[in-house]
């Protein structure tokens, strides 16, 4: 069987998320910058949000309120924090379409009948869906490129691209854990309700880890902080220092015993009924 | 006859207990219990190359499960399957280059039409090579009288088979696992269907498949196994089988007549009536019914022939397994 095969075909089914994702997407980088006419009125958000207890704060993705008083502030804070909450839903959609779905569905007795490893297949359709995430981050930041046109001249001198492009390249690593955790659930557990209940269980959990850990404190709010991926993501520390490698190093290598584990788990069990 | 393509070795599947909850919008979350079930026990089994063998049995008698373990869809509780000599296991890939599979119920995905699926199962079998397949699988279609062209959502139940059929036949499978193929098929289709596994039998490749059609499987197949309870009751050849000497009756009289008039008539058991109807078992001759039925006014009176299950059961009911294999009959006793 020709390597790839799988792969080619599941970016061929499925290319069109790109643009449907990267564009939705896009179209709330858009909606940001024409939101933000100028300084003036960026400040003046900046002062409303002071107001807001840090755990509130830190629900909408930002901890530094003052940050907000920048362009780039506003767009990781407009774009990245909630661009990360969409990107979960296409990440449990994505990893339930390489196994679950096709389980659920009964079609997964025909492909496995055919001379195919299961591995294989399992490896090849998260490549393509893993893929897919870097089209739409990729859609994604074009379009925010090109949305700076929206702004006033006053705000659009001041956005640094090469800050929204590292904050866009922030993204994939916590798509990838997503994409391999929705993946392991879908080979672990027979049942697409429960994988997909378990999938979403974690990231809730995470994200609300995340802000609540604010309000608690010591060795809770540490436990909270290091046990939540969205920690990890940090987009407001992308925009203070770049990326952070230690922090991407460790969402990939979480997604990678993740990915093992669901190879694991669907070659050694029961498909279907 | 004599290699064997298909060998099982005391394959036995058991389905532990389990809880399952169900979800649904606006519904609390309702808990599904099961109990652990024995779905196949202690099954020797073997099908010899270029014979087509019937596999037959009620639902839920584990015709299916045994597919799936076949398959490698699912993996045995204990014991092994070989097919042409290889593990069904652990070289499952292997298997399948020489299988052709058709499941009970085909699903595929909706969006795509029947050759785009086509074109990929075919691409995956043989990748550049795929030419061969495809020309095939359209000979396939032209003589099954089936459109490529629409996607499979649109497709009937019976199309839905025919589409199953030309992805199970199109690389010419030395072995075809058939389950329940001509459900769905209109008579004319089916008599196609038989002459398309006659041609597979005549090129020396083998036929396994699952079915409930007495016509069908006399037509076509060599030997058949019953299933029963997860438990293989009898292998048999077709020939035997259906030499036995009883059907059912349904009489309609115009008096209502008492059930114990005919039980004691000659060659009548099992009598019950049923809206007005008499129905039995006949067993030899009619002459001692029509003798008997001679005393009244008959108003209708009609035959049917037992099914294969019947047939079995009439010959072995619930003795342990006799495999009439070949002069090296395996004798195994189911426990």
């Amino acid at each position: 069987m020709s390597v790839g095969l799988i792969f080619g075909d599941t970016l061929r089914q499925n290319w069109r998320q790109i643009l449907y994702w990267g564009g939705g997407l896009g179209l709330l980088a858009v909606y940001v910058f024409i939101a933000i006419p100028d300084m003036n009125a960026l400040q003046q958000y900046a002062n409303l949000v002071k107001a807001l207890p840090p755990a509130i704060l830190e629900a909408f993705g930002m901890s530094d309120a003052e940050m907000l008083a920048t362009p780039d502030g506003f767009i990781i804070f407009g774009v990245f924090s909630y661009g990360i909450l969409i990107m979960a839903v296409f990440a449990v959609m994505a990893g339930m379409g390489v196994t679950a779905n096709e389980e659920d569905d009964g079609i997964l007795d025909m492909v496995l009948s055919l001379p195919l490893p299961r591995w294989r297949l399992v490896v090849e359709k998260t490549l393509a869906y893993l893929v897919i995430a870097v089209g739409i981050v990729a859609v994604m930041f074009i379009a925010l490129a090109v949305g700076t046109n929206f702004s006033g001249l006053e705000i659009r001198e001041q956005v640094h691209l090469d800050i929204m492009a590292k904050s866009a390249i922030n993204l994939l690593p916590s798509v990838t854990l997503m994409i391999t955790a929705t993946v392991f659930a879908g080979a672990f557990f027979r049942r697409k309700a429960i994988a997909m209940g378990v999938v979403a269980a974690f990231i809730i959990v995470s994200y609300f880890m995340d802000f609540l850990a604010e309000v608690a404190s010591g060795a809770l709010s540490e436990f909270m902080k290091a046990a939540s991926f969205f920690t990890y993501f940090n987009s407001e520390g992308v925009m203070r220092e770049g990326l952070n490698f230690s922090n991407i190093a460790l969402l990939l290598g979480v997604s990678i015993v993740l990915f093992v584990a669901s190879i694991w788990a669907f070659q050694r069990r029961d498909i279907g009924a | 006859m004599g290699n064997a393509v298909i060998r099982t070795e005391h394959l036995t599947k058991v389905y532990k207990a389990r809880t399952e909850w169900e979800f649904s919008m606006g519904h609390m979350p309702t808990r599904r219990q099961y109990e652990a079930t024995r779905a196949l026990s202690d099954l020797n089994l073997t099908v010899e190359q270029g014979e087509i063998f019937g596999y037959l049995g009620p639902n839920g008698a584990g015709k299916t499960t045994t597919i799936r373990l076949l398959l490698d869809l699912i993996r045995p509780t204990s014991g092994r399957a070989f097919i042409f000599d290889m593990d069904a296991n652990a070289q499952s890939v292997d298997v399948h280059k020489r299988i052709g599979f058709l499941p009970g119920e085909l699903n595929l995905w909706k969006n795509r039409t029947a050759r785009q699926v086509v074109n990929y199962f075919a691409q995956v079998r043989a990748g550049a090579n795929a030419g061969l397949i495809l020309r095939y699988a359209q000979e396939l279609a032209e003589r099954l009288g089936f459109n490529m062209n629409k996607p499979v959502r649109d497709y009937s139940s019976g199309n839905k088979r025919k589409l199953g059929l030309i992805l199970a036949l199109m690389h010419k499978p030395d072995l075809l696992i058939l389950d329940e193929p001509t459900s769905g098929l209109d008579p004319l289709m089916q008599q196609t269907f038989n002459q398309l596994m006659l041609e597979v039998k005549e090129e020396g490749r083998t036929v396994f498949m699952s079915s409930h059609v007495l016509s069908e499987v006399q037509a076509i197949c060599d030997r058949v196994g019953i299933l029963r309870r997860g438990e293989l009751k009898a292998v048999e050849s077709v020939s035997k089988l259906t030499h036995t000497d009883f059907r059912w009756v349904t009489v309609r009289l115009k008096e209502p007549v008492s059930v114990d008039t005919f039980k004691g008539i000659e060659g009548v058991s099992d009598v019950s009536a049923v809206n007005g109807e008499l129905r039995f078992r006949l067993t030899g001759d009619f002459d001692p019914l029509l003798r008997a039925l001679s005393q009244h006014y008959v108003v209708d009176l009609h035959t049917q022939d037992p099914t294969l299950e019947e047939i079995f059961l009439a010959f072995y009911g619930d003795q342990p397994v006799r495999n009439h294999n070949n002069d090296a009959a395996v004798k195994e006793q189911v426990q």
